[in-house]
């Protein structure tokens, strides 16, 4: 047992004498959440467009002005140049050219149909939709207001209701996956070049002649990592809910199981792949490919899983955040409980099983 | 201004000449104040513990560093405004015996003569001829990586005479490499020295010391003693430079004390 | 002093080809993240569980409930049926996360639709995921208004039309490959340079080169050269994937984009040197150049448009030479845009280069001295 120890407490020592790397490893996670929540923004706002007025009354003006009182939309600084107009979308000076023909104060008025016209740079095509909604809302809004008081038009009314994020804040939704990420990210980069750097420096030839076992050895290296994972996940939580103000309404020891489960499995990831490998450079991309990368793209961290083809589906099966992410999303938000968690969670925990042993498997065959 | 290599005139024999060459980092003093004069053809020893200052003395006279202060020159080129100049007319093998152990000895070969300019042509006929005179032939395939020590050694001692310089720089040249290959690479040194060459040779090892034709000892940053090890023996009355340089340190440090 | 140069790369390659594992990864990344993105990335909201809940159970209010069905962006499940008693178990449905959004359809629905009167049914959304919740919110809106049209005959007479330029059929993977070859670029180049630097002070060759007449810009070039060119090969590895598999477009002229990356890589590998120079061991290096990849993609208009973020971070993205390489990548590819379009982006990455570069050499120069 204190075989043990010993190895874990070295690792420790080795990993807080490299002080910069220790630095990196505390201050990325933070620094990372902290630019994730205000940079990863899907809340579309101050689109940048221009609005040519050609009709130049009283109404044209209040439309315009309705565009951008709102948070929607802001001016663009220059105006279009008439003999090129893209040019203004080319040079990404602005996204929207809103054109209001002379007439359109006279068609309002008389109650005649009329068509407004908007050139939208299509590229974003997210960005895109959002100026799509957005315009035709704004019009709908500016037409209903002219409607005498109290009447109301035939038809439809939509009466809307947001549940667990009534203002719609994506940091909500996104920064609980960032906890994902950021552990994995920590875990598995870290254990994947630890024991390529003792391959390469030679140190584990010294490390295997002494009378220490291999699981030993592994678990050794093993723990400070998981402690330094918490450390960064706790940081993140904290901070999460701190500055973005997202709401944890469920269970802090669930999540706090489920954690470490999750950290296991990305650490024995790490473990594997560093086993496999000589060269710590080599560990490193195949660790950024094969777990980072899924990580993101395919969990549904920031892309809808049902959307993708079936192939993708099928991998994202067998990648550990995909689990977890159900899990932090549903205990930060939902406060949903152990029954409906078991399903991810089994998965988890499988997973974790199987990553565990196979790694173990592979740290005997090929070092020890 | 003194731009000329004035070598012909008295320094003719002179390979090395440094006269109170000093460096210091900040307050601490690395180098303090050592002269001396080597000459072609000698094999000249640098001894004393880590830490004395050997390397950093090296490294002045290398070119890599720039001394604080005193006077040095080397090959006939001055420590202070032209060690490009040293660079090129000085061969130096490192401690690590810098190879790139995913190349064959063939490639480090031919890399490092590309890096002293040697033309296609050239490096070509002088790895012939080092692989030859050292015996490298059959390893100038494998990867330098996967050679035994000894051989690494060689190597690395080849990629120091590509550019056939007048002047060694050797850093603990025998490190880990075992006896029978000592001897051997000591045999070299040897006839390369009878072909005129200036050996400087660090170590700590003892008792390959005596093998130079004159030593000097380093002791913080200072030299202690200087000469020809037998004689250096017999005056001090001890039976190898070992005692001698333990009888030494231990009067300096008690002289201090 | 050219004759070492051209030894120093040639010394590169040789060790890059040796390396049969970094080799196959370094091929192999490009394509298989192009592949992976191009299909997982969808922004486009679609297949939204909707519960309907149908007090009404009249035939009007079974062709409003099918008015969402074509275009797949709703999944309709009745959640009452007529001989039932109705079930109220929107909660769990939502906390489950069976149901993204619920439609409500009051009692009266046809009689007064009927009547030429005004309704109003009930939308709700599960905000967790708060773009889907936006979008489905949105599509259905427009739902709803066309049926009521539809049925009223009232409709607004002021109509906005809107032109799609560049990308009519707004795929949102256009979008994104060009951000995936600027971000391998990035990545690529400064990681792999940091690193092998570092390698060499470690394994101690270094200290060999620096002895030998090499000048230290040789040095610099000859390491950097390899990189560089490394790092353009995945680029157009990724372009060839992205253009004869997705089909991408690719308006602009694939010159200019070459030159432009070219000048971007200035840039990049200045960044890999500078990060060599202030580190010791091969992990940290790692570390670093990995920290600096992901704040320079989240900052560079990769994942969201800068003109989302807060202001105080627009302005800190002037400072990102990748938000302007993003810039330029997608301008050319997708907007055809030209060097006159593109002067800003041009000057900054060249201003950024120069500096960069020039200060991570002399930092270099010092640290081998």
């Amino acid at each position: 047992m204190h075989k043990i120890r010993y190895i874990a407490l070295k690792e420790l020592f080795h990993i807080l004498r490299d002080f910069r790397s220790l630095l990196i490893v505390l201050a990325m996670p933070v620094m990372m959440t902290f630019l994730y929540g205000y940079a990863i923004n899907m809340d579309i706002e101050n689109i940048v467009i221009s609005v040519v007025d050609l009709d130049k009354t009283a109404a044209s003006r209040e439309l315009t002005d309705r565009f951008f009182k709102s948070n929607y939309f802001s001016m663009a600084e220059e105006a279009p140049d008439f003999d090129d107009p893209e040019q203004l979308l080319r040079s990404d000076n602005a996204t929207a050219i809103l054109l209001i023909r002379p007439g359109f104060s006279e068609a309002l008025q008389r109650g005649e149909k009329f068509q407004l016209g908007m050139t939208v740079d299509g590229s974003d095509a997210s960005l895109a939709s959002a100026v799509q909604a957005y315009s035709d809302a704004i019009l709908l809004q500016f037409l209903m207001d002219r409607l005498p008081v109290g009447f109301e038009p035939p038809g439809l009314t939509v009466s809307r209701q947001v549940l667990y994020n009534p203002d719609l804040q994506s940091s909500h939704f996104f920064v609980p996956g960032l906890v994902a990420i950021i552990l994995l990210m920590v875990s598995a980069l870290l254990t994947s070049i630890t024991i390529a750097r003792e391959k390469e420096t030679g140190t584990m030839e010294q490390l295997l002649t002494a009378p220490v076992k291999p699981y030993q050895i592994l678990l050794g290296k093993l723990l400070p990592y998981i402690f330094i994972a918490f450390i960064d996940g706790v940081l993140v939580l904290i901070f999460a809910q701190t500055v973005f103000d997202v709401p944890f309404q469920g269970s802090y020891l669930l999540l706090l199981l489920f954690g470490f489960i999750y950290v296991a499995t990305a650490l024995s990831i790490g473990i594997l792949i560093s086993s496999l490998v000589r060269t710590q450079q080599v560990a490193m991309m195949i660790a950024l490919v094969s777990t980072l990368l899924p990580s993101v793209m395919l969990s549904g961290f920031i892309f809808a899983i049902k959307n993708m083809p079936f192939l993708l589906q099928a991998v994202s099966r067998i990648v550990p955040a995909t689990y977890f992410l159900k899990i932090i999303r549903g205990v930060m938000l939902k406060a949903t409980g152990v029954e409906t968690l078991i399903v991810p969670a089994a998965s988890l925990v499988g997973l974790m099983v199987i990553l565990l042993l196979l790694a173990t498997r592979s740290f005997k065959t090929r070092i020890g | 201004m003194d731009m000329t290599h004035d070598g012909p005139l008295d320094s003719k024999r002179c390979a090395v000449e440094v006269d109170q060459l000093t460096r210091k980092f900040g307050d601490f003093t690395a180098v303090d104040a050592i002269s001396l004069r080597v000459e072609y053809g000698e094999i000249f020893g640098f001894l004393g513990a880590n830490g004395a200052g050997k390397t950093t003395a090296i490294r002045m006279l290398c070119g890599l560093l720039l001394p604080t202060s005193g006077t040095g020159r080397v090959a006939g080129f001055d420590v202070h405004r032209q060690p490009e100049m040293i660079k090129k007319s000085i061969g130096y093998m490192s401690q690590k015996f810098s190879l790139y152990p995913d190349l064959t000895g063939r490639e480090n070969l031919e890399f490092y003569g590309a890096a002293y300019g040697l033309s296609r042509d050239r490096t070509r006929t002088r790895v012939e001829a080092l692989s030859e005179r050292l015996n490298l032939a059959c390893f100038l395939n494998e990867l330098s990586g996967d050679l035994p020590v000894g051989w690494r050694q060689r190597l690395a001692l080849a990629a120091s005479l590509l550019h056939q310089p007048k002047i060694l720089f050797l850093d603990e040249p025998t490190g880990g490499v075992d006896p029978v290959f000592r001897r051997k690479f000591w045999g070299l040194l040897y006839e390369l020295a009878d072909e005129g060459v200036c050996i400087f040779v660090t170590t700590h090892y003892m008792d390959e010391a005596e093998y130079c034709g004159r030593v000097s000892i380093m002791h913080r940053g200072q030299i202690i003693e200087q000469g020809r090890p037998f004689e250096l023996i017999k005056s001090g009355g001890f039976e190898n430079l070992e005692e001698m340089f333990v009888d030494l340190i231990r009067s300096r440090g008690a002289a201090r004390a | 002093m050219f004759r070492a140069f051209v030894g120093l790369v040639r010394k590169e390659f040789i060790q890059v080809w040796r390396d049969r594992n970094m080799l196959r990864l370094i091929f192999a990344i490009p394509i298989l993240q192009l592949l992976i993105l191009g299909y997982a990335v969808n922004t486009d909201v679609e297949q939204l569980a909707t519960d309907v809940y149908d007090f009404d159970q009249t035939r009007m209010s079974r062709e409003f409930i099918r008015s969402f069905e074509p275009g797949d962006y709703f999944v309709t499940e009745p959640q009452l049926t007529a001989e039932e008693q109705p079930l109220w178990n929107l909660d769990e449905r939502f906390r489950t996360g069976s149901a993204e959004l619920a439609l409500v359809i009051p009692e009266d629905f046809s009689e007064e639709l009927n009547q030429g009167k005004n309704v109003t049914i009930g939308l709700i959304a599960d905000g967790t995921d708060a773009n889907a919740a936006r979008a489905g919110l949105g599509y259905s809106s427009l739902i709803v208004r066309r049926f009521s049209e539809q049925v009223t005959g009232f409709s607004q007479p002021i109509e906005l039309r809107h032109k799609f330029l560049y990308n009519p059929e707004l795929e949102s993977v256009y979008y994104m490959v060009p951000g995936i070859v600027a971000t391998l670029l990035t990545m690529v180049t400064v990681m792999l340079t940091s690193m092998a630097i570092v390698r060499e002070r470690e394994m101690g060759t270094l200290e060999q080169l620096t002895v030998t007449p090499i000048s230290s810009t040789a040095l610099l070039l000859g390491k950097i050269s390899t990189f560089g060119l490394l790092g353009m090969i995945e680029m157009v590895i990724a372009l060839a994937v992205g253009i004869f598999w997705f089909g991408i477009p690719f308006v602009g002229s694939p010159i200019l984009l070459f030159l432009l990356s070219a000048l971007y890589l200035l840039t990049t590998l200045g960044m890999g040197m500078f990060f060599s120079t202030v580190t010791s061991t091969q992990q940290q290096a790692m570390f670093l150049a990995w920290f600096f990849s992901v704040f320079a993609i989240l900052t560079s208009g990769f994942f969201t448009p800068i003109s989302n973020m807060p202001h105080w971070l627009q302005h800190f993205t002037l400072l990102n030479p990748m938000r302007y390489f993003m810039e330029v990548v997608r301008g050319i590819m997708m907007k055809g845009a030209g060097p006159a379009d593109l002067l800003p982006q041009i000057v900054g990455m060249a201003a950024y280069g120069a500096v960069i570069f020039g200060l991570s050499a002399l930092r270099f120069r010092k640290r081998t001295a």
